[in-house]
Order: structure tokens, then sequence, then C-alpha cells
């Protein structure tokens, strides 16, 4: 009898907590609809997704086709963001380029955030030595200046963009991780997780079944202010020559190329700026709405 | 003894406008205080006593608050009327006001002293020195030891009761002619809550000011107030002299306080509870705001609003039941059924 | 305080260590044969074998950690591979300029972006407010290696107004400064201004207004000595990711410091001057953070009442 009706109560505990669950989703969903930058940087984004998609219908030429004769030609009718030192059409690099930002971006965020979660609900599920090793290990990480642990992991493993995607990821798996940790040590007080021990759930199921779809918030503002940092530093290591290499379209790249042009052919540098600072504009907006909309204390 | 009249109210409105409509928090609220007389002002918490004592000087936040109607006199003169930068002369020199929170209400970051002498400096044109010594004196009068050394320190060095002593030092530095006291002892505990009230009242007749005295402690009320406002959803209900409202109160809203309160002497049985909710400010019912709770209520305390009607010599009372209108209306109600 | 400041730098040594853990693995993460990398290309065998009992590069790692870490305590970062010369030689070149651009920029950041932020919360969503903010938006969101192309592409191609490049005069401070310290102004006037509209609210200010003070009084004296606690952290946060960001600001001035040898190092695969140069920016930070959380505790004890 006392088994049933501490089944029963566990029972009522878990879907209690699944319909909050729900509720503050919807919450979530019209409140982000009603701020005006998140709009705004959900559309950027959008944009930019459906031009990686659309980059071989939308290109005029061929990103990578040298045409000397037209080398460093103005923006015109026939080129609208003018050629490059090489002749290449530059709006057409861009449009390829837009697959390797974004796809940097996202799987270095992916990478951070895949390790950074583990390490946080561990560290915050387990506590005690576990999580003073993941802690102090996270400070070491986090005791490195900006992008200076990229850098480092770069030099020993070599300039190549999926190398800058491992270091850039790298980086963010302390962010990641102290704020899952965080977390994960609220949850885990909460009355209905014991009820569920009591039940004979194991670890493993209580971690994942029950903590993490409960934190998923926070992870995933972070993931979106993280995808703007992480987009610039990828393109800044580009930039520095020590990520995607020349003839790649990489935005960084053709910018740091465009540096020498700077007299003659300005545009060379500028549009490729332009389409990344656009980009982190975007999720800058689109992270900072989801912040306010996650976050009833900083609403107004 | 009739004293000249420092400030007077008149039905002063303030509301608050937000998404979810118009709170009526202050709605026409009307009283006098004279010259060394202490005017309580009683009532729950959310019934717009702070509200009221934040608009006399226009300290509401706007947006949201936003000033409807009425009139503040202070000898005569309208403060409504002034513009801020006449107000702010008015501010802190001829009214003052002591917060409820002296852990908040004190600035962090500079030392006690030079928050009482910045006043000084400003409304009574003392130089540094002067305005410090001043200062230090002040602090010496609200009776904590060693002034000197307490004034060059910050809040966080002082304990509460220390910091409501500074804020009454600050309030009074300047000589007002009127006190704001908004729950000035509710943060402190009983021992210190008395010393600090004996030392409002040895000041007041050392200044001679007028205090109006926000608390929703009855004990207080009876024994610090000369005149006594109580008040109900935004409204005044009952004025009365402060040692009739004991005896007799008029209202059935200032009976149910009263009868809350537990009585030294008597045998109770249990203490009265006044039963129901107070009405949402966004949506004040038709007729008498209290009608809801009232054990005395008729069709006519539901339909029209009543107003502040005089009773006797100096008292009024807010209440249908002290009309023929209500006679009439109870009479059809017992012939009704 | 003086225990806190014991207590504080006791704490970071492990984080040193660690560092100096995470340095010295970069090596070890190099795929090859170190000896053979660090004897350079075209060394003999007899001369990478002679390496590798020098360097005791045949010994367990423990052991090799251990030497590296007395090396470093003694000073020794070890050759450039390039040269042979020391790497601690170079870094003390090429430290002082950064530091010295850290300096200004750090100094664009807390100035530029109080008074934005001031700006923006005297009189919040007005026009100035939003204004301020947009552009703030768009301060963390342009890479500083484009602003600093832009800028030097206007004042310097177009308007000729300063120099392109280099490091030789105050003139030449002027546009990398900015540059690297435009993002942390926008991340400072973003703080400054929600933190003081978040003490506007507060009881004090309340009292302030009560007491008859001007609003400039009440803003310069009581909120914004308030305001500028929380801020303290916010600069000190931003000290590392400038520090980071010297290497590309560095590298598109043509500046000659510590961030653009690092650069070089790697394109170079000088290994030990990578090593070098990350392990001294990676202190200099460690330090800042020390001091920023002293000072930060210094003025919060008054906040922090209950």
């Amino acid at each position: 009898m006392t088994v049933n009706t501490s089944l029963v109560n566990t029972v009522d505990l878990v879907l209690a907590r699944k319909k909050i669950r729900r509720e503050k989703r919807r919450l979530f969903f019209s409140t982000l609809g009603q701020n005006k930058a998140a709009v705004v940087g959900g559309i950027i984004i959008l944009f930019y997704i459906s031009l990686t998609f659309l980059a071989p219908i939308l290109a005029p030429y061929d990103p990578y086709a040298i045409n000397l004769q037209d080398k460093l030609q103005f923006p015109s009718w026939t080129h609208w963001m003018g050629t490059d030192d090489k002749g290449r059409d530059i709006l057409s690099r861009i449009l390829y380029g837009s697959r390797l930002s974004l796809g940097v971006g996202f799987s270095s965020v992916f990478f951070g955030a895949f390790f950074g979660i583990i390490l946080g609900l561990v560290a915050g599920y387990y506590g005690k030595w576990v999580d003073t090793i993941i802690s102090r290990s996270l400070d070491v990480m986090l005791a490195f200046p900006g992008i200076l642990l990229a850098l480092a992991i770069i030099s020993a493993l070599g300039p190549s963009l999926i190398n800058v995607t491992i270091a850039v990821g790298v980086f963010s798996i302390p962010l990641f991780a102290r704020i899952v940790r965080g977390s994960t040590m609220e949850i885990k007080q909460l009355e209905y997780i014991d009820a569920i021990r009591t039940l004979g759930a194991n670890d493993f199921t209580i971690i994942f079944r029950h903590i993490f779809p409960n934190i998923l918030s926070p992870i995933i503002v972070q993931g979106s202010l993280r995808l703007a940092t992480a987009i610039l530093s990828a393109a800044g290591l580009s930039f520095l020559g020590l990520g995607a290499q020349p003839p790649s379209p990489e935005w960084g790249a053709m910018l740091s190329s465009g540096r020498d042009f700077l007299f003659s052919a300005p545009y060379m540098a500028i549009f490729p700026g332009l389409m990344i600072s656009v980009l982190v504009l975007g999720f800058n907006l689109f992270g900072d709405g989801l912040r306010d909309a996650l976050d009833p204390r900083m609403k107004k | 003894m009739m004293n000249e009249i420092v400030l007077e109210v008149k039905n002063l409105k303030t509301h608050f406008i937000s998404n979810k409509g118009t709170a009526k928090a202050v709605d026409g609220i009307d009283f006098v205080l004279r010259k060394g007389e202490t005017l309580g002002i009683v009532g729950e918490s959310g019934c717009g006593k702070s509200m009221t004592s934040l608009s006399i000087l226009r300290l509401i936040p706007s947006p949201p608050g936003k000033f409807v109607d009425g009139e503040v006199l202070l000898n005569g003169k309208d403060l409504v009327k002034m513009s801020n930068e006449e107000l702010r002369k008015i501010r802190g020199n001829q009214i003052s006001m002591i917060f409820q929170e002296p852990m908040t209400s004190l600035n962090p970051v500079i030392p006690v002293g030079e928050q009482i002498a910045e006043a000084l400096r400003l409304h009574q044109g003392l130089s540094r020195k002067q305005a410090w010594d001043k200062s230090v004196e002040m602090i010496r009068l609200v009776g904590i030891p060693s002034p000197e050394k307490r004034a060059k320190q910050e809040p966080f060095q002082l304990s509460g009761g220390m910091r409501q002593r500074i804020m009454i030092a600050m309030a009074l530095a300047c000589t007002p002619e009127v006190l704001i006291a908004d729950e000035p002892t509710t943060a402190l505990d009983v021992t210190i809550q008395a010393q600090i009230l004996e030392i409002m009242k040895d000041l007041q007749r050392k200044i001679g000011m007028g205090i109006i005295f926000i608390t929703h402690d009855l004990g207080v009320v009876a024994e610090m107030c000369d005149q006594v406002g109580v008040m109900y959803a935004g409204q005044i209900v009952e004025h009365r002299d402060a040692k009739d409202i004991f005896n007799n109160p008029l209202h059935p809203y200032t009976q149910g306080l009263i009868g809350s309160l537990p009585k030294l002497y008597e045998d109770q049985e249990e203490l009265q509870i006044i039963e129901g909710t107070v009405p949402s400010p966004y949506d004040y019912p038709e007729g008498c705001r209290f009608a809801e709770r009232c054990p005395f209520s008729t069709d006519i305390c539901v339909q029209k609003e009543p107003s502040l009607i005089q009773y006797g010599d100096n008292a009024k009372v807010r209440c249908w039941k002290y009309t023929n209108e209500w006679q009439d209306s109870l009479a059809k109600e017992v012939l009704k059924s | 305080m003086f225990l806190f400041i014991i207590k504080r730098l006791l704490q970071i040594v492990p984080v040193i260590l660690g560092v100096t853990l995470v340095v010295f693995l970069i090596m070890q993460m190099v795929p090859g044969d170190s000896a053979v990398i660090l004897a350079g290309e075209g060394a003999s065998k007899e001369t990478v074998e002679q390496l590798r009992v020098d360097l005791g590069l045949n010994k367990p790692m423990h052991e090799q950690y251990i030497s590296y870490i007395s090396n470093v305590v003694q000073g020794d970062l070890g050759n450039s591979l390039k040269n042979n010369q020391p790497v601690l030689d170079e870094i003390l070149i090429r430290l002082p300029i950064t530091m010295e651009l850290a300096f200004f920029s750090i100094l664009i950041t807390v100035v530029l972006g109080l008074i934005a932020g001031i700006i923006s919360a005297v009189r919040p969503y007005s026009y100035s407010d939003i204004g301020v903010m947009v552009v703030a938006l768009l301060g963390i969101s342009l890479p500083s290696f484009w602003l600093g192309i832009l800028l030097m592409y206007v004042f310097s191609i177009k308007l000729q107004w300063l120099p392109v490049a280099g490091w030789d005069s105050t003139a030449h401070i002027i546009l990398p400064a900015i540059t690297l310290g435009a993002g942390g102004a926008a991340i400072v006037a973003r703080m400054t201004r929600s933190s003081m509209l978040e003490v506007v609210g507060q009881d004090y200010i309340r009292t302030a207004k009560a007491k008859g003070l001007a609003e400039h009084v009440i803003i310069y004296k009581h909120a914004l000595r308030n305001a500028l606690i929380p801020v303290i952290t916010v600069v000190g946060l931003q000290f590392g990711s400038l520090l980071g960001g010297t290497v590309l600001v560095e590298s598109v001035f043509a500046i000659n410091g510590l961030g653009r040898m690092i650069v070089d190092a790697i394109r170079t695969r000088d290994i030990p001057m990578v090593q070098g140069g990350v392990l001294v920016a990676s202190l200099v930070f460690v330090f800042v953070n020390l001091l920023v959380d002293t000072m930060y505790r210094v003025f919060n004890k008054r906040i922090d009442l209950n």
C-alpha cells in the first residue's frame, strides 16, 4: 500500500514537472515572438542558413574559377561585389563561403556543448571530488586569455579549418560546463529527483531523462551567444592564416587576402567583413532575445 | 489649543498605469496636519498608505505612477503645481522623510556623516566644515555614542537601529516643518523600536514639527499619534482623535482592525478576524469598497460609494451606516424578507 | 584584506600549474617526434639523438614536465628553433609593446564604455539611449580585424590623418587601441547601463531624492559609485579577451608585439616560442584577474551587507 502511494505520488510529480516544462516552453515562445530583437536576429540567421543551401543556385560564377583578365574589378552589374586579385567573383565566393563560416561556427559550438554538457552534468550531479577535479580543470582552461588557448591547440595540431573548429570548440567547453554544472546542482535538490531515485532509477536515467531536459534553456542561450563568438574567433584564426587556406572562400581568409589590396580594391576586404558582422549581429540579437525570454528577472 | 495648519492634502489621487490596467493606489485622500501634531495613517499593506506619503513629495516613479488629481498645500502653497526646481528646495528642507528600510535606504558607499551633511550644505548654505560639525551634532542628538567616529563610517559598519537613527538625523537636520515617517520602526526589534519612537517624540517637542506617521501597527498609533486616519483600498475610511478610535471605532473596518488586536485584561475566546479579501486596485467595486467584507452591508452599500461624512464634532467616517439612507435601505431589506 | 590576497595567491598556484601543464602538453600533442621537430629540418640522426638526450626527451613524461617547470621557474623558457636565441629574451622585447597597446585599449574600453553607458542610463528608452545601445550592439558584433581594416582604410589611406601601421609614435597607437578597445567598450557600456538602471531603482536613491538633491548629484554621486562595482568585474574579464585580441590587432597593424610573435611562431612551427608566448600572456591574465578580484572585494564589502 505504501509502495503504491509513493509510486502514484512520484508519477504525479514527474507529470507535474513535465507539465510545468511544457507551460514554460509555450510562454517562452510567445515572449520570444514579441521580442523584436530576437525576431530580427532569427530572420538574419535563417537568411544565412538559406544561403548555405542556395549557394549553388544563387552564385553567378564558379567561386574558384581564376580569370586573371577580369582581376580586381570594382563592383558592377556583372560582378555585384567585384572580383578579387585572381579575377574570381567575390559574390560567388561569399555565397559558398557561408557554408564554411556557419559550418565551423555550428560544429565548434556543438563540439564544445557536447563535452561541456557532459562534464557539467557529471560535476553538478556527483559533486565532491569529481566536481573539484572537473571545476579546477575548467578554471585552468578559463585562465587562458581570449583565443590564446585556441592558438595553442592549433600550434600543436597545425593550421587547418578542422583544427580551428576543434580549437574553438575546446575553448567553448568550460563555458557550457560551468552553466550546466550550476543548473544541475539546483535541479538535483528538487524533491522529485529524490522520488525518482527511491523508485530505483539509475544515475544515467536521472541525469539524462530528468535533469537534462530541465536545464536546456540556459544551454540554448549560451549556445546562441557562443555561436557569435565562435564565428568571430574562427574567422579571426583564418584571417591569421591559421585556419582555412587559400583558395578557400572562407570569409576570414578572404578578408585577409583583401587586406593586401586595400589601396586598390577595398571591397575585397569590406564584403567578407560585412557578412561576418551581420551574421554575428544576428546571433547576438537572437541570444539577447532568448535570454530575456527565458530569464523572467530580466524582463521589463 | 488649535495650532495652525502646516500641511493640507485635498483629494489626492495617484494611479499606476501598466498593461494590466490602471491601479488606483491612492484614490482621493484628504487630511490636515497641524504644527506639532502627529497624524497616524494606518492600514494593511497594499492599502496605499506608503504611496500617499511618496505622492506628497512627488517621489512616485513615473511611469508607471501618475499623479491624477488633488492638491498638496504646504503653508498654503501647492506642491503639485511647483517646478521640480522649487520642489527640490522643499524636499529634505521643509518636508523630510524617513523610510521603512534602514538597511537599504542609506547609500552604501558614502560615509553617513556626509549623507547628512550634503542636505545641510544644499538647504542651509553651510560650508563643508560647518555642515560636517552640524552633522556630527545631529548624530549625537539621535543618541549614537561617539558620533565623530560614526560619522566617518559607511552604513555597513552600523547596526540596523543605528542606521535608522542616522535616517532620523538626516531627516531632521534641516529642522523641517513636516516629517513623513513611513513605517520607521517596522524593520527593527521591539526595544530599539521604543527608543526610536522616544527620540522622535523628543525631537518633535524641540522642533515643533508636524509628523505624518505611517504604520500598520495600532499599538504604535496609540503611543505616538494625536489624530488617526484609517486607510482602506486607497481611501481614508475613518478620521479620528487617536484617543477615541480605540474606545469607539466607527467604521466597520476599523472595528474589525481593533477587534483583531489581542487585549491584555479581557478574557477573549478568540480574536476577531475580518473575513474576505481586499478588492483589487485595478477593479474596485461600484459601491463601498469594504461592502463585500462588511457585516452591516445593505443594498445601498453595494450600489453607491459612500463619501467621507462628518460625524459629531471631530470625527469623519466613510460609511453608509451613519446615514438615513442606510436606515431606509435596511428597512426595505427587512420588509422584503 | 592581506589575508584575502594571500589566500587568493595560494588559490592561483594550482591554476598556474594547470596552465603550465597545458602549455607543456602542446609539445606532446604535436604529431611526430618532438626531437626531430626541435632539431629542425635536415638535421642528421646523431644531432637528433644528441638533442633527445640533452633535452631529456627520452625520459618519462612526468619527469619531463617537472624539469619543464623547474626551467620555467628559473626563467628558462627554452630556445627559439629559428635562431636558437632564448625565448625569454624575445618575449621581454615584445611584451612591453603588447602591454602598452593593452593599456591604451583598456583605457578606451573603460572611458568610452562608461560615458556611453551613463548617457544611455540617464534617459532610458530615449533616442540617445537607443542610439548608444545600437552602436554598442554593433561594437560587439564587428570582428576587430575588420574594424581595424576599415579604420585603417578611412583614416590612414583615404584621409591620411594617421600612419597605416607600425609602432613608432603616439599616432601609431590611436587606431590599434580603438580597434582593440571598441568591443570591450560596447560590453562595458551595456553593463554600465543595466547596472545604473538597477541602482536607480534602489531605496537609497529615493532617499537622495527626498533630500532634495539635484538630478546630476544623484546620478554622479549617489548612483554611479554603486553602479560601477559590477562593472569592475566586467572590465577584468574584458582584459582577457583584449589580450587575446592583441593577436589579431597586432597582425592587422603590423605591430611587433607578443601576439604577433605567437602567430609568426605558429606559422614557422617554432613550438618553444609559442609555448613561451602563451604562458606569459596567460600569467599576465591570471594576475590581472587577481587584481580585479581584490578591487571588487574592497568595493563590494560595503554592498554585501547581510
